[in-house]
């Protein structure tokens, strides 16, 4: 059975909010990391050439290693990102919600 | 002999066995020994984390697989660190908010308590037992080669010390132990990766030209294909590495040594950061082994192959670098990196032996903290005993096998199951386990099948599963059968587990709404 108390957060208009942005984000990131994983992975297999070709015409740093520093790089950004909006967007959203429990615990 | 090896190496072990005196007496409750009473902050996590992740076989594996296949190692490097990205963007802050020791908790959550926690448990020991004896049997011999140790002396110091850091010690001295390291490694590769740019002028082209001159397979170093070439193995590695990283039992218990889910983000986002930097090194360390290693008559056998095997190429190059002094330090460095290691594992099995099969399956929940201690610290004992005496067995066996079940069964097992029950409401007791069960049976009826056992240690010609890795088709087996059993379950268990899913959400999602200010 659902209490009244999980009735209510999952009425809440910010826990509404909370979930819907977080899941979004945590969703499209994710997404996004993996389909460049799968990208580098498909043209190990398929199409090696593609890799190995230089990055720069004349250059010598061959393109599979310059997209996998390439991804790292943004891995790095995507975790500060991330890490910003939880502590600039979630968290207050968080504790708002949890304010608002404690609130209708005490009525 | 090699002195300034065991003279920093004993440093290093006065330093960790001062900490775990000083821990023991620290080391009084169960959120104590299993998590270092929650007071450990978001930084130092972070950097114990990534000591768990920067293992012997990350340094000296990957940078081996960089020195022999160039490409090939950028997959590794790529997926060991975006295993960290699922961590961070979908288990670690509800993991935190649902969980009090391990990720069993979380799996039990709102599924039936004896039989899922029997699961996770078995999953759990199932990734800690084989990857601690491949780390003992690597050890072993890394010792041998680094210290010239004999083999059997280097696993016995290896099984006592770490046996004497969880027992006494408890989390608090594995964390610090798994701290200290992590500087190290990190100081470390950052000064052969620093000399390599170094002697390179800080061109990565000028590295990348002299690299593919010298290594013996040229051009095709900087091609993907000189190991992997079809697609399923490389998917199956994939997978392994982006959701294996996030099975692993004794990375997971990190996230409840901090007080709340805000240091639990922080740990991984720094973890990250290390993690990311280390990898970025590890291709700059490989490629210098390549140049300053791979064509040098001091590190070669009179056969033209490399002194230690392909594993030692990050070692030798730290000579090249910096010298005997040098030598050394990293030698040193590599000892203490499967030290603490090797601690967070047998802690991680205690762990699920004594809080998830004892204290919940057996005792239901009610037992008391003096026995849940003492049978920890009794499995701890047991642990290390067996390891040891398996360890000395297996000397000069092929390991690898033992690496890739654990990582295959962290992937196959625990973190599809962990993820469902934190995501997927229609999840049951009945798709947990069959999935899990499922997950768990294919991995090691693949692995049997496969290349490594089937043909190298049972001598048949050909492999029944040609693939060397199971990852692929055992998280499909776990996926299919969790999603089957789970959907077609019409129990009353089932219908109440469906219905409590809200109330673990709403946990996952803010928190406990009490504990916080």
């Amino acid at each position: 059975m659902l209490s009244e108390a999980d009735k209510r957060v999952l009425m809440n208009r910010e826990f509404q909010k909370l979930v819907r942005v977080r899941r979004w984000i945590s969703a499209s990131f994710m997404l996004l990391l993996l389909g460049l994983y799968l990208l580098f992975s498909l043209l190990s297999a398929y199409a090696p050439q593609v890799l190995a070709r230089p990055l720069l015409n004349g250059g010598t740093v061959p393109v599979g290693i310059a997209l996998g520093y390439a991804i790292l790089a943004l891995i790095f950004i995507l975790t500060l990102v991330y890490v910003w909006l939880a502590n600039n967007v979630f968290e207050p959203l968080e504790k708002s919600v949890r304010r608002s429990v404690r609130e209708g615990q005490e009525r | 002999m090699n002195v300034n090896a065991i003279v920093m190496f004993f440093l290093f072990v006065s330093i960790t066995l001062v900490i775990t005196v000083w821990a023991s007496k620290r080391t009084r409750t169960r959120s104590d020994f299993y998590a270092a009473g929650r007071s450990i902050g978001g930084l130092q996590n972070g950097l114990a984390i990534a000591g768990d992740f920067m293992s012997a076989a990350t340094f000296l594996g990957v940078t081996a697989l960089v020195y022999s296949t160039g490409m090939d190692a950028m997959l590794f490097i790529i997926g060991g660190t975006m295993g960290w990205s699922v961590i961070l963007l979908l288990i670690a802050e509800r993991l935190r908010n649902l969980g009090k020791y391990t990720f069993s908790d979380v799996v039990a959550f709102r599924l039936e308590r004896n039989p899922v926690r029997t699961m996770s448990a078995i999953g759990s020991l199932a990734v800690a037992i084989p990857y601690l004896l491949a780390q003992m049997v690597g050890a072993g011999a890394l010792i041998q080669v680094l210290f010239g140790l004999p083999y059997s002396f280097a696993v016995i110091l290896v099984g006592v010390l770490m046996t004497l850091y969880v027992t006494f010690g408890g989390m608090l001295a594995t964390t610090w132990i798994q701290t200290i390291k992590a500087v190290l490694l990190l100081t470390g590769g950052t000064i052969i990766g620093f000399g390599v740019m170094l002697l390179m002028h800080f061109n990565f082209g000028e590295l990348v030209t002299a690299a593919v001159h010298t290594h013996a397979k040229g051009s095709a170093i900087m091609a993907p294909g000189v190991m992997f070439d079809d697609f399923i193995t490389i998917i199956s590695v994939a997978l392994a590495f982006v959701f294996g990283t996030a099975g692993l039992p004794h990375v997971l218990m990190r996230f409840f040594t901090v007080p709340d889910a805000r240091q639990a983000r922080r740990s991984v986002a720094h973890a990250i950061g290390f993690i990311g930097y280390f990898q970025c090194l590890i291709f700059i360390i490989g490629l210098g082994a390549v140049v300053y290693v791979s064509k040098n008559p001091e590190f070669m056998n009179a056969d033209g192959s490399l002194l230690g095997g392909a594993n030692m190429s990050a070692v030798h190059l730290s000579k090249v670098i910096g010298g005997d002094f040098f030598l050394g330090f990293i030698s040193a460095v590599a000892f203490a990196t499967i030290l603490a290691v090797v601690s967070g594992l047998t802690l991680s099995a205690a762990t699920a032996v004594s809080h998830d099969l004892y204290a919940n399956v057996l005792r239901r929940g009610a037992s008391d903290r003096n026995t849940e201690l003492r049978i920890s610290r009794i499995t701890t004992f047991l642990i290390g005993l067996s390891t040891m005496a398996l360890a000395i067995l297996l000397e000069g066996e092929n390991v690898a096998v033992l690496a890739l079940i654990a990582l295959a069964i962290a992937a196959s097992v625990n973190f599809p199951v962990m993820f469902l029950s934190m995501y997927w409401s229609r999840f049951t007791t009945r798709g947990a386990l069959a999935g899990g069960y499922a997950g768990l049976a294919t991995s090691l009826l693949l692995v049997i099948l496969g290349p490594t056992v089937w043909v190298e240690m049972l001598g048949f010609e050909k492999p029944v599963f040609p693939y060397l890795y199971p990852t692929l088709f055992a998280m499909l087996a776990n996926l299919a059968f969790a999603f089957w059993f789970s959907v077609t379950d019409k129990s009353h268990r089932a219908f109440a587990e469906i219905e409590s899913f809200d109330n673990q959400w709403i946990q996952s999602e803010i928190g406990p709404v009490e504990e916080a200010p």
